[in-house]
């Protein structure tokens, strides 16, 4: 009973939150003053500017005006880039799964060193390995993903030669979206190792030091000196009994940085020329594709609002501990 | 007590979890840097022994901050002058201390790939980093402090409306929103014939706008807290006019948790002001900004590794320094108590 | 103490598969670099900038695009090595005595990607839709100016086509390249709403795909009309906009070839022996060149223009962003082209004289001398506009910069939204005359039918010049070409339209892997000229 009420109270926010987002991308190409033809295609025909024109539904009444767009978009319309007279949503199919795969790369990366390293400073929690993983991790806080990014492509892929400093090749995911690219597994993770790195460095300082913090709590509590007296090892309570809980914690965090991710990745894109939605939105920035630049801001933000509702709801399910607090109240 | 605010996480108001959940949503914020310093609010600070030790670097963060703002204003006031940050010399061009070519005597730090005094710049685009970080932080802590106590104190339906709001902005990632108004909002000054909006002013308003919610919602976690408390109720209970309750009961104790976020407000800020520019919407040349000078001169990085490595250096121990004190003002005030 | 070290093995391990995993990555690209080669003639090009739009009626092209275009498209004539536009696509182009016919003969049995023949239909309908003819397909805005001499194309028989002009114009065949612009499409092409992006030529290599901002492949053409060509498998262009990280991956092997302008990334691929270069040989240079908007203030009052020019120290500009490695230029023309002067009489740097004259200007225009400098979004080129900006400054001229791609920027210039144009372009590509690569930019601004001539991106209006272009058009002999293009130099400088500032060495670099031959040209045409950093590809492979 409760679910189903929690459901349908999240669905409905769910929808009120679109809207609005919605609604402020749309605002966006009305906050350019004048004639917005003028200024999304200065030099266009006349014919261009009427076309662009309706294209807006520009002269309808403000509300309408949103209306339409909204439908289009639905429609899965975005507009187009009006240099070339691509639809944005071709743009979008071809960039979404690049920033996409990037991203789930750096998640992985940062949790492979994070729970470990967490683990053992809660552990540890004192100890001089626990101060020295501590002290670095504050420190990779204070380092911006652009210098990362920088000195990783300096280092690693000038200097060393390990890596290319910059490129892609379509991955697993670019078939799905656009069957006419052929992925090549290798060179895609050749390219994709270095930008991942960069985003991951910031993530396992946060990761960790979550973590940390939340299994140095679990630790003290009851059933684990309970399970300390039953004698059994310190691996097994520390992996078993006290990730546990932790790690329901560590994961919904995973899920919401997502957003800090997207921001993270277009620098990141741009610096290592990764053709991901972050590139293209320093181009149209550029290239002043101001209703390209619209789509692709919607389409970020929608990705964000549907993870995040969905690891808040998935949070909502899995945890024991908030059904119950919540029937006790 | 039932809670009918709709962003409220299931597991009710004072639930640990509510904390990490909501302050992860903020974290999404600002791009990476946001997590930073949320997450040094939630580590910092929880034990005796790391108290110690951060006082230690809180020592080293306060000089370094003295330092950097002196560095800063000396420059804009032209009370110790490195030079003309805008002066370009052949024989300096692309040379410093790691450079292939080595330093030329006279230019502590090199110079850049224009051959501009980088130790000129670097004291000159120290200002204008503050200057834009700051800037935004300011507004973001007045209009996302009042809105935020506001929506705390009054609690229903204003509290219900303002949270909904934060939520929107919260939904677009911190940069992106970021780089989405600078867009928008340079188009429409390149248009107008009489811009009233300076580059600077823009970004101080976008990075600004960003900020409002993150400091929107500690502001309200910790007014709703003290607002719950005996001696507010009293106040209230005795008549005081909500303006007088807000000002003399519940804002001295809400402004250690708005400060210590700004501090790291700023941190994020002086970041994203680096992203902006590496972008190419940050502050315009040729004023220097830290982050513009990464930006100019990121193509001679395998050169002239020095002018790319300096600013960054800048940036990497303001930001910790800013890190390190946010956390010190926390643990000082029990921040974290009052917002639970 | 055990379950420490286990603890720490485990991150150990953690680290070591990390590390394990990087180095195998390494080999892999190690690997695949060498399979690459095995298959033979995978060419991998780093190209300046992204380009949006290939149908070349109406695209804004810059350097980047034409190499595609090269690949892809054949053009009707092309230059030598002797500066001369010869046949190519077109087997053969004739005048008639006074130059207002002009008859294309084609090849017999030359066919698009799609199979469809290169026959006098298809070249119609491009030349119809270049030149702007009334319906035609796919027009563009600027091309149609550049053409506007074209008054009719007809089909004489399936082979040969007629095309009749409205004025004399000697240097015709020079206009069907056009700095490799003038790509011939298939009508399939050509007719469709998507001509921007499905590319059907009778080039080397077919279009295979496009990815925006990651790759364009073309594959070899295996019905090539000239035979035994073209010797790569497939080119896959890459747009690295960054110079610097283009070279460093040349270098690194995710480029096997690429082309710069830049001069201090030319020094760097000079001494690095693992690379060949081919860096352009003076004759017929690009130059870099600030253009000033003459028809508004404050550049409409010639003393600003002149202050402008005395301003700038352009040999500072150049010691400091190229090393002083390019040549400053003080003309339009690189010395092979006609027109060439050392000198044709641009001012001097001069601080105090540009001082002097920026507070007349200021006060015959109300106190203000504010300018706006526009240029691309490349760090280099963000670089020289400070210098520039600088300069200026010390001179009492407020100067802002703005940013843009190169499309756009072009179309801010178009719209006059910008006062000092940072440009680079050739001015004389050919050895028999100049007109085709100055009439389309320099003509004046307003034509007396009340045209505009929007690729004249400093908008003046100016007697002299007008009339040297006008009569270098019919000349017929290199030495009158000479003598009109010398006075048209001249009559330009003094104009101060412009400020010259260096000429540029493109170069293009190539592993040592990939052979760079430059095949002649078909009819014994000679030899191919590389120029303006668009190098022919037919001939290019890799072992």
């Amino acid at each position: 009973m409760e679910l189903t009420k929690l459901i349908a109270r999240r669905a409905v926010q769910l929808i009120i939150v679109l809207l609005f987002v919605s609604f402020f991308t749309f605002l966006l190409v009305r906050l350019l003053p004048g004639d917005p033809t003028d200024v999304i295609i200065p030099f266009g025909t006349a014919a261009k500017k009427a076309e662009l024109r309706s294209d807006l539904g520009l002269g309808k009444p403000f509300f309408e005006q949103y209306a339409d767009y909204l439908n289009n978009v639905l429609h899965g319309n975005l507009g187009k880039q009006y240099s070339s007279g691509r639809p944005v949503s071709d743009l979008v199919t071809q960039s979404f799964p690049v920033s996409i795969q990037l991203m789930i790369y750096a998640q992985f990366l940062a949790l492979l060193f994070a729970i470990p390293l967490g683990i053992y400073s809660a552990y540890r929690a004192g100890s001089r390995a626990d101060t020295t993983i501590n002290t670095t991790g504050f420190a990779l806080l204070a380092i911006p993903n652009f210098v990362v990014a920088l000195f990783l492509s300096y280092f690693v892929g000038a200097q060393l030669k390990w890596l290319p400093t910059g490129g892609y090749a379509p991955g697993w995911l670019d078939p799905l979206f656009d069957g006419t690219r052929g992925a090549d597994i290798g060179e895609h993770f050749n390219y994709m190792l270095l930008p991942a790195i960069t985003l991951a460095l910031g993530q396992i300082a946060i990761y960790m030091r979550l973590l940390r913090s939340d299994m140095i709590a679990t630790l003290q509590e009851n059933f684990i000196s309970m399970a300390r007296s039953k004698g059994i090892s310190n691996r097994r309570i520390l992996w078993r009994h006290a990730l546990r809980p932790s790690s329901l914690t560590l994961l919904t965090v995973v899920g919401l940085n997502v957003g800090a991710l997207i921001g993270g990745a277009v620098v990141v894109e741009v610096i290592f020329g990764i053709p991901g939605m972050g590139l293209k939105i320093t181009q149209a920035i550029f290239s002043r594709e101001y209703i390209e630049l619209q789509g692709y801001v919607l389409v970020i933000a929608v990705l964000f609002v549907l993870i995040n509702f969905t690891v808040d709801f998935l949070y909502t399910i899995l945890d024991p501990r908030i059904r119950r607090g919540r029937s006790a109240t | 007590m039932e809670d009918l605010r709709p962003d409220a996480v299931p597991g009710g108001s004072g639930s640990a979890m509510e904390e990490i959940v909501g302050e992860s949503i903020n974290r999404g914020l600002l791009g990476a840097p946001a997590e930073i310093s949320i997450a040094a609010i939630e580590t910092g600070g929880e034990g005796e022994s790391s108290r110690h030790k951060l006082s230690l670097g809180a020592k080293f963060a306060i000089g370094w901050m003295v330092f950097v703002i002196l560095f800063a204003i000396f420059a804009k006031l032209g009370i110790i002058t490195w030079g003309d940050p805008n002066e370009s010399f052949t024989r300096c061009a692309r040379r410093g201390p790691f450079s292939k070519e080595g330093s030329v005597s006279g230019f502590l730090a090199g110079c850049d790939s224009n051959g501009r005094n980088m130790m000129a710049r670097l004291a000159l685009g120290a200002w204008s980093s503050l200057y834009v970080a700051i800037g935004a932080i300011i507004l973001g802590f007045t209009i996302g402090g009042t809105l935020g106590v506001i929506a705390g104190y009054f609690g229903g339906k204003v509290d219900t409306f303002l949270t909904g709001l934060f939520n929107i902005f919260l939904s677009i990632p911190g940069v992106v929103l970021a780089l989405a108004l600078v867009a928008f909002l340079q188009g429409s000054a390149e248009q107008a014939q009489d811009a009233i909006l300076s580059p600077e002013l823009i970004l101080i308003i976008a990075i600004g706008v960003v900020s409002i919610p993150l400091v929107g919602r500690i502001a309200r976690a910790s007014a709703l807290s003290w607002t719950q408390r005996e001696f507010v109720l009293a106040a209230r209970s005795q008549g005081a006019k909500h303006r007088r309750v807000i000002i003399k009961e519940v804002l001295p104790n809400v402004l250690p948790a708005i400060f210590s976020i700004s501090l790291l407000g700023v941190a994020i800020a002086i970041v994203v002001e680096g992203t902006l520019a590496i972008l190419g919407v940050g502050i315009k040349p040729p004023t220097p900004s830290w982050g513009n000078i990464i930006a100019t001169d990121r193509g001679n990085l395998f050169t002239s590794p020095h002018i790319v490595f300096e600013a960054s250096m800048m940036i990497f121990f303001t930001v910790l320094s800013l890190n390190m004190l946010g956390d010190v003002i926390r643990s000082r005030f029990d921040v974290r108590e009052g917002v639970l | 103490m055990i379950r420490t070290s286990r603890v720490l093995a485990a991150i150990a391990v953690v680290g070591a598969m990390a590390l394990a995993t990087t180095t195998g990555v390494a080999s892999a690209n190690n690997q695949s670099s060498d399979h690459r080669a095995a298959s033979g003639g995978d060419i991998t090009f780093g190209l300046e900038a992204e380009s949006n739009s290939f149908c070349t009626t109406k695209a804004q092209l810059a350097i980047s695009g034409i190499q595609v275009v090269a690949a892809v498209y054949d053009t009707l004539t092309v230059p030598n090595d002797k500066g001369l536009s010869v046949p190519y696509l077109a087997k053969s182009v004739t005048p008639n005595s006074d130059f207002t016919i002009w008859t294309i003969g084609l090849r017999d049995g030359v066919k698009f990607h799609d199979g469809s023949p290169v026959d006098a239909d298809a070249i119609k309908a491009n030349l119809d839709s270049f030149r702007g003819a009334p319906g035609a397909a796919n027009a563009g805005s600027l091309l149609p100016i550049v053409l506007s001499f074209m008054q009719d194309v007809t089909v004489t028989d399936p082979t040969t086509v007629t095309v009749t002009l409205n004025t004399p114009v000697s240097t015709f065949a020079d206009y069907l390249f056009l700095v490799g612009r003038m790509g011939i499409m298939a009508p399939a092409q050509l007719n469709s709403e998507n001509c921007a992006t499905d590319l059907i030529g009778s080039g080397p290599f077919k279009f295979v795909s496009q990815s925006l901002n990651e790759k364009l492949v073309v594959t070899k053409n295996p019905d090539y009309w000239q035979k035994g060509y073209p010797k790569a498998n497939q080119i896959t262009f890459v747009p690295v906009p960054d110079s610097a990280v283009r070279v460093n991956q040349l270098k690194g092997g995710q480029l096997n070839m690429l082309h710069t302008s830049g001069a201090v990334d030319i020094d760097t691929l000079k001494n690095d022996s693992s690379v060949n270069t081919l860096i352009q040989k003076p004759g017929y240079r690009e130059i870099r060149y600030y253009a000033m908007l003459s028809d508004s203030a404050p550049f409409n009052n010639p003393e600003a223009r002149l202050a402008f020019s005395l301003a700038l120290d352009r040999n500072k500009i150049n010691s400091i962003q190229n090393k002083g490695l390019f040549t400053p230029a003080n003309g339009l023309m690189d010395i092979k082209a006609p027109g060439y002067l050392k000198n044709a009489g641009y001012p001097k740097f001069s601080l105090t004289k540009a001082k002097a004259l920026v507070t007349k200007v200021k006060a015959a225009n109300g106190g203000a001398f504010d300018v706006i400098l526009g240029t691309t979004t490349d760090p280099t080129n963000t670089a020289e506009a400070q210098l520039v900006q600088e300069q200026l400054k010390a001179a009492g001229i407020e100067a802002t910069i703005a940013q843009y791609d190169q499309a756009t920027l072009i179309n801010k210039a178009l719209a006059g939204d910008i006062d000092v144009l940072f440009w680079r372009n050739l001015h004389g590509g050919y050895s028999k005359s100049s007109d085709a690569d100055n009439y389309p930019w320099w003509s004046n601004y307003n034509t007396p039918a009340g045209k505009k001539n929007f690729i004249n991106f400093s908008r003046f209006d100016d007697t002299a010049t007008q009339d040297a272009l006008t009569k270098g058009r019919t000349e017929s002999t290199v030495s009158a070409a000479k003598t009109t293009y010398t006075a048209f130099n001249k009559a330009f400088a003094a104009g101060n339209y412009i400020l010259p500032a260096w000429y540029i060495n493109w170069t293009i670099a190539s592993q040592k892997s990939v052979s760079v031959n430059l095949p002649a040209l078909p009819d014994g045409g000679g030899k191919p000229l590389f120029v303006y950093g668009r190098i022919p590809v037919l001939g290019l492979s890799s072992k």
